[in-house]
Parts: C-alpha cells; structure tokens; sequence
C-alpha cells in the first residue's frame, strides 16, 4: 500500500521554515516546537475502511512504533474518492472506537446461575464451546423430517450475525455453520 | 445499489424517501450536494423534519406507513400527465406485456388469496403465452390486460385527495413532489431515490421499494447515471454478509439454500435454473449450476465429486413453505425449542423487534456463545433488567473479538465496492479477528468428529485450509471466493492451468466440478493480477461520470452502474450524451465506458433493423424486461396500500383489507398488539441518529458520541406536548402493547400533527440505538422494547417503523 | 500570507464530524452531558470544546428552518484578546497562518479579561483558571493538512485556506446562495480569518454570530493594557 504520494494541500512557505517570530523578541520555542512536530510524524501508516455504515469511507490510522504500538489519530484518507478526506462523527471517533478500556480483553464465561463473568482463557472457551455444540447437535440432528425427507440439520442451534465482520470472515462463518448443519442462520440484513 | 455513491452527483432529482441520509450516511452528501451545487432538486419526504429535510429544495410529510399510498399517488400522476419514457418503457420493461386471464384484484385481494393459509397462489398473475412459451406482448399499448393498461387502472384510485387522507400530507406538497420527480421521464434526466430501513421495515417493506422501481422503470431512470434505484446499506459489511449467505434462505451468491423436496442436485438445478423460450433473452440465471458446483467445490474441496453431487447431501435443508427468519428464531427460542445459540458480532437483546421477547427466549437457551468488541445486553442478558440470574440456567461464553482496524481483510460497502483493509496496531489484549475465531472452532469441531458423532461428513469433509503459519489468513480466503482452476482446461484458444486463480469472472466458471469458486459474484476479485479490492487509481473513466474503475473492485465484474445498457437507446447510444454510461461503438463491435452487462450487441443494429444476436438490457430478469409488473412476490404484482399491524385508523381508505393479507403474525404471549386502542393513540416510528450505529453497541461506550447524543429521547409535536403537559427536556414514558422506555422529550417544530381522514393523528420517533449496558448508568433502554413481532410477507423484516404508542409524564 | 476558513452555513448538514475531529486531534476528553430537549451537544462551547454545531429551529417567513452553525474561535485578524491581554508569552499571533493562538502561559494570565474581551464570546476557563480555544489545527496547517475539522467536513460547508481565495470562495458562494436566499450575507468578513456565509439575518443562528454593532466590549482594564502594548502593530493587518 502506497500512502506516501497524498497529496495535502500546500501551505505557501510555512511548512519548511517553521515559526518565525524571534524578531518579536520573546521566546516562542516551546510553541515553535509544538507547531513544527506533528504527533502522527513517527507513525506507522495504513488504510483502512470505515466499519460503521455502509458508504465505505476510507480512512488512515497513525499507529505509534514505539512504546505500547497503539492508534495515535485515526482521520479521513484525502486519496479516497468517496469521502476524499471527510468523514462523520462517528468517523471521526474510530480512534476512541480502538482506545476503549470498555473493550471486552479476554474471554468471559458466565456458568448456570452465575451472577458474575469470570475471566477464562481462550483454550478453555473454545473448547467448552465446541462441546457444547457437538453434544447439542448430536442430540438433536435430524437426518429426515416428519415427512420422511432428508434433511440433514439441526434446528437446535441457531446464528446471527453479522454485517460487522469482513468478507472473508462472513464466508468462512457461514459455511462452518452450514457443515455444522445449522438452518437458523441470520443476521442484520434481515432487520 | 444499482449505483453507488459517486453517481448521486450526476443527478437531476434526488428524492431521500425512507431514509435520512444527512444523519444516516452523513457523506453520502457530500454528492447530494454536489449534484444541488449542479442545479439538482433534493427532494425530501419523512413524517418528520430531519437534518435530511433541512437541505431539501421540497419537503413532504407522510404518516408513516403510509410510502405506498403516497408513491401510488405518483404512479397515477406519472400515468394520467403521460410523463413516462415511452420509448424505454416500451423497450426495456414489461408494460407491453399481456397478463392472464387469472389475474384480478377485488377489495384489497389479488386473485388467488387462501385465507386460511393467509397466502396466494401466485400462478395465476402469470402472463398470456404464445404457442413458443414466450410472453405476448401489444406495443401498441391498446390491450386492456397489457401491464400499462392494468397498472392504469390499479392506481386510477390512487387520486391526490385520497392519498393525502391516507398520508396526512397536503395536496399542495404531494404535487410538488410529482411534479418535480415526474419532470424526469424525458430522455436526458436522470433522477435517484435514495432508501434505507424507513421502507424496509413495513408489513408491505418490499412492495414499498417495488412502487419506486416501477417508477423508475416508467421514467427511464433505471441503467442511467445519476438514476437507479439506491438502498442505503446500514453497515459497513452487510452488503458482503449478504452477498455471502450469512441469512437462512440464501448459499453465497444468491443461490436457494435447498429445500426437503429438493433430494438431489440434478433436481436443485432442474427446480432454480429459470429457461426462458425466447432467444433474445440473457436470462442470465440459467447458468446457476456453474455456480453451485463451484461454490460446492469450493466447501468440499477434493471430496466434491461428480459421484457424490459434489456433496450436495452434506448441506442442510429447510422444510418446503417453512421460514427460519430472525422473527422465526425468536420465536422458536421462545418457545424453548432452541438450546444453543450463538450471537456473532450482533446484539439481539436491542437490535430485533420486541426485545422484551427476545431477551425473554435467551433465558430458555441452554448455552450462548457472544462474540463482540464490547459487553452488550446479549451477552449480559442475565443480569439486565428484570432479570433474575439465579434462575437463569443458561451458560455464556463471551469472546473478545478485535476491531477491524486491528486485522486484515475486506468489506463491500452500499455501491457493492468491494475494499481492502490493513491492520494498524495489533488486537488490543486478548482479542482477537473473528476470522481466527471461526477457524479454530471449526478445527475443534474436526477433531472432535474425527472420533464419531452425528452426520460427521459434512463437518469432516468440509475445506478448511486457511491458515498460514498457524493463522487465519484472510488472503487464503479471498483467493477461495474468488475461485480456482482445479484442472488444466482449455477453453477456445486459451488454456486455463490448474491451480490458478479464474480471471477475468464468473463467465469462466464451470459446473464440472473443473472449478471452485466460494461466490461467483465476486469471481474476478482476487486474480492473478493482484487483490482487485486493494487498488487506488485515482483515474476516472472516459465518460468522466465518477466511475473511477481502477479504485478497489465492484461486483459484478467490475460494474459500477448495473443495467446499464438500458442507458442506451435500442441502437446502444446513450440516451443522454452529456452523462452516458456506456455506448456501443459499432465499428468496433463493442461497448465502451462502464463494464456492460453483458458482451452482446443492443437489439437493434444502426439502421433500425433488428439485431438477432443483440440481447434484452434487463439480464438477470427471465424475460429480459424490467418488471413493472412482478408477479413473483408473495403479496401481489402491483403494490397496494395497508395498513400497518398496529395503525391508528380503523379502516384502510384506499381497500376493503385494513393490513396485509399475508403478512406474519405471531402468536405467543409477547406478541400483544393494539390497533385503534385508546391505550396507545399514538403513531411510533424508530430511526437512527447521526451520531449512534445501529444498536449503540459500537458508539454508546465511546465517551466522544455519547457525548453529543447521552440519552433515549422522545421527539414530539408542540401539539402533543401541550396536549400532554409536556415540557421540552422532560423525562416521559413511552408505552406499547408490548413494552415501556423512559426518554427525554424534544419537543420541536419538526414534527406536526397529520390529518387523517379528518381525524388529527399524532405521531412520535425514538432512536433504537440505546440499551441498558451503556451508557453505565443504566437508565437509557432499547427502542424495541416497543417495537412488534410481525414484517414482510417476503422478507419477514420486521414492522419497526410504524406501531401504536403512547406518552406520558413520568 | 495569512489563512482563512469560510464556513457556508447552508451547506452544514450538522453532521458534527468537525465538533469530533476537533476532539480527536487535540485528544479533547468528553463531558457529561444530558440531553436538555435538543440534538445540540454539549450545550456551549467549554474549556474542553473547541468547536461546536449550533442548531436552531426557526420559522421565517411561514417556512421552518432548521438552522446549524458550526461555531469556532474567529480569529481575528486585530483580535482583542490578544490585545487585552497584551502578553505575547500568553497569546500570539502566528504570523505565517494568522492564528490567534494560546499558550501554556495563559494559565498565568487575566482569563477574565480574556474572556470578557472577546465579541464571539469563545474562550473558556478551564478548572486551572487558564483559558482555551480554537487554535486553527496550527501544528496540521504548518505540516500541509487542512485543520481536523475541515478535512471531516463532508459537504463543503468548511473551507480553508489562503486568506484571498477564501474570500473569492464566500463571494462567489454568496452570489449564487443569495438568488435563493435574498437575505444571505457574510459575517464580518473584513475583520476575521473564519468567514461565515448565513442565509438569514445572523440573531437567528446565535446571539453572538457576529461581533455587537457596538464597540467589542473592551473592558477598562483592557484598555489600559491596549496603551501600553508595544508590539500589537506589528502583527496587525497580516492578511
């Protein structure tokens, strides 16, 4: 990916020189500093596409090469023809979509009555899960209905979603659920 | 959409009906715009005044519910002031075509209506045959059962008095709006309809949408620049989850899910592959098996074979007649017949209609699987409101997905553009692409079938090769929807070497098993030339229409503008020179401009004569015309107007049936609804803000939006509110039959009173995208507490937009 | 050469895309809000909210408008509170781009005085007692990027960029918005750097949309501070 070549629009003389105010005979350099430096100057550069609604605005996300690796700025991508640089509020908060210590971490497990999550790894989870899904489908295929036609599913589990993952995810997702022979199979298209 | 969203700059009328695209998808203005700074007019029609509103050259109001009624009105205005597209009408739709004798319409009731099955017959809207088995046509318009004669005569009722006592909306305002739009039938004018969920989510969602694309047929809007017919798309990716099959009653592409009474392939193709008796038909579909072959190739891999029907067998199968839609699930996990589930990347306890039933029905599951970016009322349905854990057996597992700019892969936004994304900073903490989560589950699921269990065939056969170094790798994936020769093949002089990817599309594919292809719309997207969905180009086409054909990937094949040969008059020259699409450059025998659908010369050669090698515009249509009469849907050929479950009139005025005929209707304990009840006298309608998405899942913990929109609101006429002492800023209560929200009331000139059939009817809107979990306050709740359990006969999308509300002080 | 923004307020979908790339860029915390009866959020600008979209229902002339302006600091080309406060440690002119812009000395600095002296009623205090506001993305502008707001602008409601093509722009623009709006006008285009083009009379958008026909309310003790200043010449009339 080639981000290097935007072109930003072009301040006459500023950009080089930088602040020059010492003939005001104060010092300014603490300003002239922060005026010079921008925070995203260091930062890893990438594009990506909006995942709110779907126009598909494209947008650049400064992430830090240093320290932690985490999202400086995340704004609309000037080369994109749709939105050429513009985004919505929502947009415009992608940054604090990604930085949220709201974000779910770690897997959480919640057992029968439980009153509280508790944190589990990711091994256990995926495991738990795949059991509870071949004891639920084993107890409940159907190789034919009332009818006598073959059938070959379970109307024991169902899906939904979803619209917020990728392409290639969608794909993979519904044909597991396909093979696993799930009928129930929706998502945010339907509502 | 038939276009995309460049395209809105190039036209002449732009009606915003059924969406409030400022607020929803705010850049899509940025080309409303453009086309206004163009000289365009921005028409806008919404039961309240919205930020959309504020930039319209005309603003209408309608009752909500009432889009069919209003868009008939037009219909009629199209009909008697003869603003049609004669010419494309007669060329490229079925308003020539002659209807059987089977067809009729009575007191609201099509012919062939089964009251106990609350369902039609649908044969007998069929057309009249020639002895060929093609449709008989009159060009000359005089037949009485030719469509435009009794299109004619369906909407002869649909007068402005009528629809503007249905719809509340002054007459004066109604024929602004016709007027303006009809304008557009003349050749070289173009104008667009942009729709969201404010049409979908009816009763009568799909024939809303329908009475629109008869009107673009009428004018000639469809195929053009700056026309179509443009559904707004909600989010980022369900273009592509839809495209994808993520809905039980489509595989990827388009393609039935097979049914009990379908038992073999050979039947699946023979019973979904339409044949149309006339050779000038495209009739695209009926290269189907290609497609199911490939997509079964691309399952099952080496264990497709030609032997086993590619393993046909292995895939689940519906009961004929049966749905399995989101209402459906709800309703059977209600019912407790449902025991494990699993919520990806959604939130149903807010997002469904009747959430009171859905959060319900999770309590009677035995295990749930919750996969999002953050805690939401699913995944913590236990501990939400009114709920007691204790008593709650059912066992959750929540797995932290990461945020897509955390992960690599693709999304395919309204326009169907398909665009690659990248990853920036890695998956915060212990979270994780869903993509890696879907792979390791199915790998564990392998393993533990390897040992035995029910129907292990198909979890064991299926392909599941997408990891590099130990990794869900999203480019495997790509390369596998867009499909790969599996042998050597030559095909006319050229031979196509095994393991390669197929380029340039879906033309190519096979239904020999000789190709697999995951989803043949996106065939031609990842080839051998590189990730097509990746690319930049800054470069537009020739026709400098904003088509910009080498930034990321369209489907299909790269189109920007689908039907686009219908922009062409019947010798394939654009019937606007100043915006044209395509054009057919006869020397050198073919198309130039956009990708044309389709590689045939227009029906007609330079000299008028008729070219039999030339192919109808409307190619994925049987027939090859664009329906202005559809006799395939499950309510009726014309749309007719009904009112809605829950309605504030006693007595539809347009017909003798006051709500679909056919429509669903529920009926567990959750499922109360009130019509004309003086408990609830107030017409309710959800929609969006600008500032939220969807259920709030993904904005209400981000303390920035939440910031500019912190609560549940109310918004409400100065009428209502005086009328109900209530103060602007106030805490109320709204309340349906089926639940109750606390809001903050904005009581505001944006909304006005309707008049309807004499009687003054008051109407409300809530934003949906609120929930007990966030903001952590706890206090602000889901629209859809309020919303019912019914939708459209076709879709079963459920009836979010208009029910029976009432406010009070709290 | 000095920058401008003009701002066409008929063209503003209240989108509020400029009010979150604000935040964004500067790393602004959110405050806690209600909603007081109106989509309008937070209430005012704040020590904490550099820009925010005005929205006003109105009905002129029979017709209801809704109304959006999205209101910033003005950056005025002789600005008073620079003047007021007379402290170029505190509050400068750039030169280069014409933006009024405070420093970490201002905290040091009379904010009522500040505040007081300024006709757009835009600087806040913060809980330090030192004041903020707009400061024209000044690190984005000198790097060759449009300020946060106007790159997420979608409409073109907010532009930006040299002082003598904004200004062609908003006459331009107010020409063509004038044969639908008769009224329209542009708000104190020789006395700012951001230039707002209104459809109506300028009372309807907000109280202090253009600078009081009176003298700015130049407090005593500004102008004893104005006598003294030795240098404000020098940064006057940059555009």
């Amino acid at each position: 990916m080639d981000v290097s070549r935007r072109k930003f629009i072009q301040i006459s003389g500023a950009a080089a020189a930088g602040v020059a105010v010492s003939h005001l005979g104060f010092d300014l350099r603490p300003v002239k500093a922060h005026a010079q430096m921008l925070k995203t100057q260091y930062a890893k550069e990438t594009t990506t596409i909006c995942c709110y609604c779907g126009v598909g605005c494209g947008a650049i996300v400064h992430t830090s090469r240093r320290g932690d690796g985490r999202v400086i700025n995340i704004e609309g991508d000037p080369e994109h023809v749709i939105n050429r640089g513009a985004l919505c509020s929502k947009g415009s908060a992608l940054k604090q979509l990604t930085e949220n210590t709201n974000r779910l971490t770690e897997p959480m497990y919640r057992a029968p009555g439980a009153k509280e999550w508790k944190q589990v790894s990711w091994d256990w989870a995926l495991d738990q899960i795949a059991r509870r899904v071949k004891e639920t489908r084993d107890a409940n295929f159907e190789l034919k209905n009332e009818k006598g036609q073959t059938v070959n599913r379970t109307t024991a589990i169902a899906s939904v979603g979803s619209a917020a993952m990728d392409n290639e995810e969608c794909w993979l997702y519904q044909a597991l659920l396909r093979a696993m022979g799930l009928v129930y199979v929706e998502h945010q298209a339907r509502i | 959409m038939t276009n995309h969203w460049i395209d809105l700059k190039n036209a002449d009328v732009i009606l915003i009906m059924g969406s409030n695209a400022a607020e929803n998808h705010p850049i899509s203005f940025k080309w409303v715009t453009e086309a206004q700074k163009n000289g365009a007019t921005l028409i806008n029609v919404d039961p309240r005044f919205t930020r959309t509103s504020s930039k319209a050259d005309i603003y209408a109001s309608l009752r909500s519910g009432t889009d069919i009624a209003f868009l008939g009105g037009m219909i009629k205005y199209i009909l008697d002031n003869k603003l049609y597209h004669e010419e494309y009408m007669l060329n490229y739709t079925n308003a020539s075509f002659i209807v059987g004798k089977g067809f009729g319409f009575k007191d609201g009731l099509f012919t062939g209506y089964d009251e106990k099955k609350r369902g039609y017959d649908q044969s007998q809207w069929a057309f009249e045959m020639d002895d060929k088995g093609v449709p008989k046509k009159d060009p000359t318009l005089k037949n009485p059962r030719c469509v435009l004669n009794l299109l004619k005569k369906h909407y002869e009722r649909y007068t402005t008095k009528l629809v503007s006592s249905v719809t509340g909306t002054p007459e004066a305002d109604l024929l602004k709006v016709y007027k303006a739009y009809g304008a557009t039938g003349k050749p070289d004018k173009a104008a667009t309809i942009m729709y969201a969920m404010g049409w979908t989510q009816h009763t009568v969602g799909v024939q809303n949408i329908r009475s629109m694309c008869m009107i673009q047929l009428l004018l000639g809007n469809m195929g053009v620049a700056g026309g179509g017919v443009n559904a707004l798309r909600g989010e980022s990716n369900v273009q592509g989850s839809t495209d994808h099959g993520l809905l039980f009653h489509i595989l990827p592409g388009y393609l039935p899910t097979p049914s009990a009474s379908i038992p073999s392939l050979a039947v699946y193709n023979e019973k979904n592959t339409p044949k149309s008796n006339d050779p000038r038909s495209a009739n695209w579909w009926q290269n189907r098996p290609k497609y199911v072959v490939s997509l079964l190739k691309s399952y099952f891999g080496d264990k497709a074979t030609a032997e086993n029907e590619f393993g046909y067998g292995w895939l689940p199968k519906l009961d004929d007649g049966k749905a399995y839609s989101w209402l459906d699930i709800f309703d059977t996990m209600y019912n407790g017949k449902i025991r494990g589930f699993f919520s990806w990347g959604q939130n149903p306890a807010c997002s469904g209609a009747n959430s009171n039933k859905t959060r319900q029905a999770m309590a009677k599951l035995d295990w749930m699987v919750n996969v999002n970016l953050f805690d939401n009322e699913t995944g913590s349905f236990w501990r939400g409101p009114g709920m007691n854990p204790a008593e709650i057996k059912t066992e959750v597992f929540m797995l932290p997905a990461c945020v897509s700019v955390e992960k690599e892969g693709s999304i395919s936004n309204s326009g169907r553009w398909m665009q690659w994304r990248y990853e920036g900073p890695k998956p915060m903490g212990n979270s994780r692409p869903d993509g890696d989560i879907i792979l390791e589950l199915g790998l564990r699921l392998k393993e533990l079938y390897a040992g035995g269990g029910a129907f292990p065939d198909a979890i064991l056969n299926l392909k599941w090769d997408y990891l590099t170094n130990h990794k869900y790798d999203p480019h495997k994936v790509a390369k596998e929807i867009n499909g790969y020769w599996l042998v050597d093949k030559k095909i006319g002089d050229v031979t196509y070497k095994a393991g390669s990817l197929v380029a340039p599309g879906f033309a190519l594919l096979q239904a020999d098993g000789s190709t697999s292809c995951g989803n043949w719309v996106y065939c031609g997207s990842y080839t051998d030339k590189g990730n097509m969905s990746a690319r930049r180009g800054q470069e537009d086409a020739p026709n400098n229409i904003g088509l910009y054909p080498t930034f990321a990937w369209a489907w299909p094949v790269n189109r920007r503008i689908i039907y686009n040969r219908a922009s062409c008059d019947p010798k394939g020259q654009p019937y606007n020179p100043n915006r044209w699409v395509v054009k057919w450059d006869a020397e050198g025998k073919k198309w130039v401009g956009d990708v044309p659908d389709g590689p045939w010369p227009p029906p007609q050669n330079p000299d008028g004569s008729p070219n039999e090698a030339g192919r109808y515009a409307f190619i994925m249509t049987k027939e090859g015309f664009g329906q202005i009469y559809g006799p395939g849907l499950k309510d009726g050929p014309f749309p007719e107007h009904y009112e809605p479950l829950e309605c504030p009139i006693e007595k539809n005025l347009v017909n003798g049936q006051r709500m679909s005929p056919v429509a669903p209707v529920y009926g567990t304990d959750a499922d109360a609804h009130m019509t004309c009840d003086p408990r609830f006298p107030y017409v309710g309608t959800t929609y969006r803000v600008s500032e939220h998405w969807q259920s709030g899942l993904m904005t209400r913990p981000q303390p920035w939006l939440l910031e500019l929109q912190p609560q549940m609101f109310v918004e409400m006429s100065e009428e209502l509110a005086a009328m109900r002492g209530i103060k602007n800023g106030e805490r109320v209560l709204v309340a349906s039959a089926r639940g109750e929200v606390k809001c903050t009331a904005i009581v505001t000139k944006r909304f006005k009173p309707f008049k309807i059939g004499g009687a003054v009817i008051h109407e409300v809107g809530i934003p949906w995208h609120f929930g007990w979990r966030w903001p952590e306050s706890g206090e602000e709740e889901s629209a859809n507490l309020l919303t019912p359990s019914t939708g459209d006969p076709n879709t079963r999308i459920p009836e979010s937009k208009a029910f029976m509300v009432n406010v009070t002080k709290l | 050469m000095a920058k401008a923004f003009f701002i066409d307020t008929t063209l503003c979908t209240a989108c509020r895309a400029c009010q979150v790339a604000c935040k964004q860029w500067h790393d602004l915390p959110a405050e806690e809000t209600k909603n007081l009866g109106t989509h309008q959020n937070p209430p005012d600008l704040s020590f904490n909210t550099y820009k925010l979209v005005r929205m006003n229902e109105k009905v002129i002339d029979g017709q209801l408008r809704w109304l959006f302006f999205p209101e910033q600091c003005r950056h005025c080309i002789e600005a008073p509170c620079l003047e007021a406060l007379g402290d170029p440690g505190a509050i400068y002119q750039d030169p280069d781009t014409g933006a009024i812009l405070y420093t970490r000395q201002t905290r040091q600095a009379d904010a009522d005085a500040i505040i007081e002296s300024c006709p757009y009623h835009i600087p806040r205090k913060g809980p330090d007692g030192s004041v903020s506001k707009c400061d024209m993305c000044n690190d984005r502008v000198h790097n060759g990027l449009l300020p946060a707001c106007v790159q997420a602008c979608p409409t073109g409601a907010m532009n930006f960029g040299e002082r003598d093509a904004m200004l062609e722009m908003a006459n331009k623009r107010l020409e063509v918005v004038k044969a639908k709006y008769p009224q329209a006008l542009l708000l104190d285009p020789d006395t700012v750097s951001v230039i707002y083009l209104v459809a109506f009379p300028p009372e309807n958008y907000h109280e202090f949309a253009i600078a009081s026909r009176e003298p700015s309310g130049v407090t005593r003790h500004m102008a004893l501070r104005k006598m003294v200043r030795p240098f404000a010449a020098a940064l006057s009339h940059l555009g």
